[in-house]
């Protein structure tokens, strides 16, 4: 049993967790790769900002493209709907409004983490400390998760954080793997990029965290195509793309009326499955990831037209249902 | 503290922890000889602890201001209010007996009327007033649960003895707090819990919902409950998830309910709708229903009073229970009391005088620097006089507002409220404070083990309400040592 508006705001609730700690990592993970790439690999600090797709909003507010105002764009900046203090923000409302159908530790969790980042904002001005404090906003998100994970059942409820958290995670996983294009068609000097290739890939199984997995399962060099196949078609990763439209799948098909959403999400799938030849850093690569991108995005439409704004036919056959 | 506590002057009044020469009530001398152990940068740092986990358990009160809704940290006073078993014993028997007759009295009036035809109270109170509805008449409810959460406000005068203040009876709240208050209190002094026998009082909510429970209309066995709430920019918002949370109920706003055409009611549900048949309502009756209330509420659900009405549903507490819920009604609480009851009183009323009585309304208006006057129907403290604290110009306005409605208008004398031990800038000083305890009434009645204590945290002020500058105290009813 669980209400379409309530469904709503678990969905988001996690949604925004993951996007919080996704968001955290991709920082900490950009200064990393600062300190270990030669200078005269001028790594861009607005890939930031192309990555989550702000483009518009930075050049807006912001008239430099430092290393200051894309991370103050990217993080403590509340007007920018995408910031991590934003979505924290966010993530936090949505658990005050859904707060009695959730175990009480997701609601002090989640204030805990941010009031402490409110009350240290400035903190994500300077390098030193800023990395510190996005380590503490990690460890956080998981705690969450797998509060969650300890405590609830099975239920509606779980299954729509399940999903809000699956979509979300595929919509990152998809991005993080144009980073290396971003990073590749930025650089003047192709040679140079390709001898540190493997910095920057290793940096990128880092920010989402599976750089140990990928070690375990891949004994080969680490290289762009190996971990885009890695994070596309592994299905035991959980942040792979195939593994979470797995998931996706199974979730919505144990959910009421999801005829609709395994429709598209079947549609994911397919695109999954029938990859073209990529490489690495090329615009094919570009042009898949987005089509990934738009079918994410079709699924979360229809979730809404499902579950959550469904079109309430007459009471009287309604009933029937119940 | 030690040093604190002899410093301590115990105000005119009642004081609820200390005799006047600074020794402990004997029931609370275990707290005092507790006290006694710490020193008062003690006292401090556990009150800062005891706001920390405020702060992190994030329990909070909205306040509506010019800038719009913010969110406050609930206030709270590390030094609890301690009461005698024996004595709560007394104050929860007269609680149960006013509520009991208040039911009567409500289904009374939308019936017979029998207590109007025999002229003990006059017709004319409950035709005029604002909570009085016509569109209940005929209703008979089970177990005459109209008002089955009440929150009564109790004071003590100079001698120690209580009185009920107010009956709260539409959508009273702050019993959210309450348990909170224990848990932080649990929290920041837990040795005084082992070594003091404090009565528990967190079984509230499952009280609550064996109550709501009792109201089902139906003999299904597994009665869905549900709690309404205007929404999330309620000032009780807080409290409405925690009771839904703490009762693992749906907590609904307006639009997720539905009336059918069977004129049950549903909830709207990843799967379609599924019935409820029980509502704890926290909306007030005029946004309950725009069929049949305030049209352009967009918070009620249309069709609410036709199920109601039709026995599909319960709602707690019932449309039109606000009837008794006037001050000047609450004058007659105790003559209501001996009519229905054949009892006398168990808890006596604050003498109160109604300006619509010629009588009573010339002695208002000659005494009205002495007088606290209330409006017959706002809550949270709101346009008050209060007569010994208020300059002329206030004093002439109340008077033009009497004479231009005096229907709506009553006054008390001023009371010394009860004081408690409070951590004040200066060191401890005596506050004033009143106690709302939570009464329910369904197929049984219950009062919670003490009540939430609302502190007037100004030197002086006798205004306890948290939208207002209150502060709040963990209430103990402690039982006596080997006993």
């Amino acid at each position: 049993m669980l209400l379409s508006r309530v469904a709503e705001r678990l969905y988001w609730l996690a949604r925004y967790v993951e996007r919080v700690e996704n968001t955290a990592r991709l920082s900490k993970i950009h200064s990393q790769l600062m300190f270990d790439l030669p200078k005269s690999v001028k790594l861009n600090w607005y890939t930031l900002v192309e990555l989550t797709s702000s483009e518009d909003y930075f050049d807006e507010h912001y008239d430099a493209r430092t290393e200051k105002n894309c991370m103050w764009m990217l993080l403590g900046d509340r007007n920018n709907s995408a910031s991590l203090i934003s979505s924290l923000w966010w993530a936090r409302e949505n658990i005050r409004t859904t707060r009695d159908s959730l175990p009480r530790e997701a609601w002090v969790y989640i204030n805990e983490i941010y009031l402490y980042v409110k009350d240290n904002i400035d903190d994500l001005q300077v390098r030193s400390r800023r990395n510190a404090l996005l380590e503490k906003v990690i460890r956080a998100c998981q705690a969450i998760s797998g509060m969650l994970m300890g405590t609830m059942a099975d239920n509606a409820a779980f299954r729509f954080l399940m999903l809000g958290q699956l979509i979300e995670r595929a919509d990152m996983t998809s991005r993080i793997l144009d980073v290396g294009g971003y990073f590749a068609a930025q650089e003047d000097n192709p040679e140079e990029v390709e001898q540190y290739g493997s910095i920057l890939w290793a940096n990128i199984l880092k920010s989402i965290g599976i750089y140990f997995m990928y070690r375990q399962t891949v004994q080969i060099e680490i290289n762009g195509n190996s971990v885009i196949e890695f994070l596309v078609y592994d299905d035991k990763q959980f942040r792979s793309l195939k593994y979470c439209s797995e998931r996706l799948y199974e979730l919505s098909s144990s959910l009421p009326n999801s005829r609709k959403v395994l429709m598209v999400i079947k549609q994911l799938q397919d695109l999954i499955h029938q990859p073209p030849e990529i490489e690495a850093g090329s615009s094919t690569l570009h042009d898949y990831l987005d089509e990934i991108q738009l079918a994410i995005s079709a699924i979360h439409s229809v979730c809404y037209q499902t579950w959550f704004y469904p079109e309430v036919e007459a009471v009287s056959d309604m009933k029937n249902i119940q | 503290m030690h040093a604190e506590l002899k410093k301590y002057k115990v105000g005119t009044g009642y004081d609820e922890v200390l005799c006047d020469k600074g020794e402990p009530k004997a029931a609370a001398s275990a707290l005092v000889e507790h006290l006694k152990t710490l020193s008062l940068s003690d006292l401090r740092e556990l009150q800062k602890n005891a706001e920390a986990t405020i702060a992190q358990m994030g329990i909070s009160f909205t306040v509506y201001s010019d800038e719009g809704n913010i969110d406050r940290l609930w206030p709270f006073d590390l030094l609890p209010r301690v009461i005698d078993e024996d004595e709560w014993k007394q104050v929860s028997c007269g609680l149960k007996q006013r509520l009991k007759a208040l039911n009567l009295f409500i289904e009374d009036i939308y019936n017979d009327q029998k207590i109007l035809k025999a002229g003990i109270v006059p017709s004319e109170i409950i035709l005029s007033s604002k909570d009085y509805r016509p569109e209940c008449h005929g209703m008979k409810l089970k177990h005459h649960s109209w008002a089955s959460i009440c929150g009564s406000d109790l004071v003590r005068d100079g001698s120690g003895n209580f009185y009920v203040l107010e009956d709260n009876l539409r959508v009273p709240s702050g019993v959210s707090y309450m348990l909170e208050n224990r848990a932080v209190m649990k929290g920041v002094m837990p040795d005084v819990f082992r070594d003091i026998c404090i009565l528990p009082m967190n079984q509230y909510p499952y009280e609550l919902l064996s109550m709501l429970r009792s109201l089902c209309p139906t003999d299904t066995l597994q009665p869905e409950v549900v709690v309404l709430t205007p929404g999330i920019f309620n000032s009780a918002y807080y409290e409405h998830s925690f009771l839904a949370h703490e009762m693992g109920v749906e907590l609904v706003e307006g639009g997720d309910l539905v009336v059918g055409d069977d004129d049950c009611v549903y909830m709207r549900n990843i799967d379609g709708l599924q019935k409820v048949d029980v509502i704890y309502r926290r909306i007030d009756d005029a946004f309950l229903d725009p069929e049949v209330f305030n049209p352009d509420s967009a918070l009620g659900v249309p069709g609410l009073m036709r199920a109601w009405k039709a026995g599909n549903v319960a709602i707690a507490n019932a449309p039109g229970c606000g009837v008794a819920d006037d001050k000047v009604l609450y004058a007659y609480v105790p003559d209501i009391i001996r009519f229905y009851l054949a009892e006398e009183p168990i808890l006596p009323n604050v003498p109160t005088y109604l300006c619509s009585r010629e009588e009573d309304r010339q002695y208002v208006l000659a005494h009205l620097e002495e007088l606290v006057v209330k409006p017959a129907n706002e809550s949270g403290g709101y346009g008050l006089l209060i007569g010994p604290k208020a300059d002329k110009q206030e004093i002439e306005k109340f008077r033009g507002l009497i004479e231009e409605n005096p229907r709506n208008y009553v006054a008390q004398p001023t009371l010394s409220l009860s004081t408690v031990p409070t951590l004040c800038e200066e060191g401890v000083e005596p506050r004033h404070v009143d106690l709302r305890p939570f009464i329910l009434q369904g197929e049984k009645s219950y009062v919670t083990a003490g009540g939430l204590t609302r502190v007037a945290l100004v030197k002086g002020s006798l205004v306890v309400n948290s939208s207002q500058g209150g502060g709040s105290k963990d209430t103990w009813i402690v039982k006596k040592e080997g006993v």
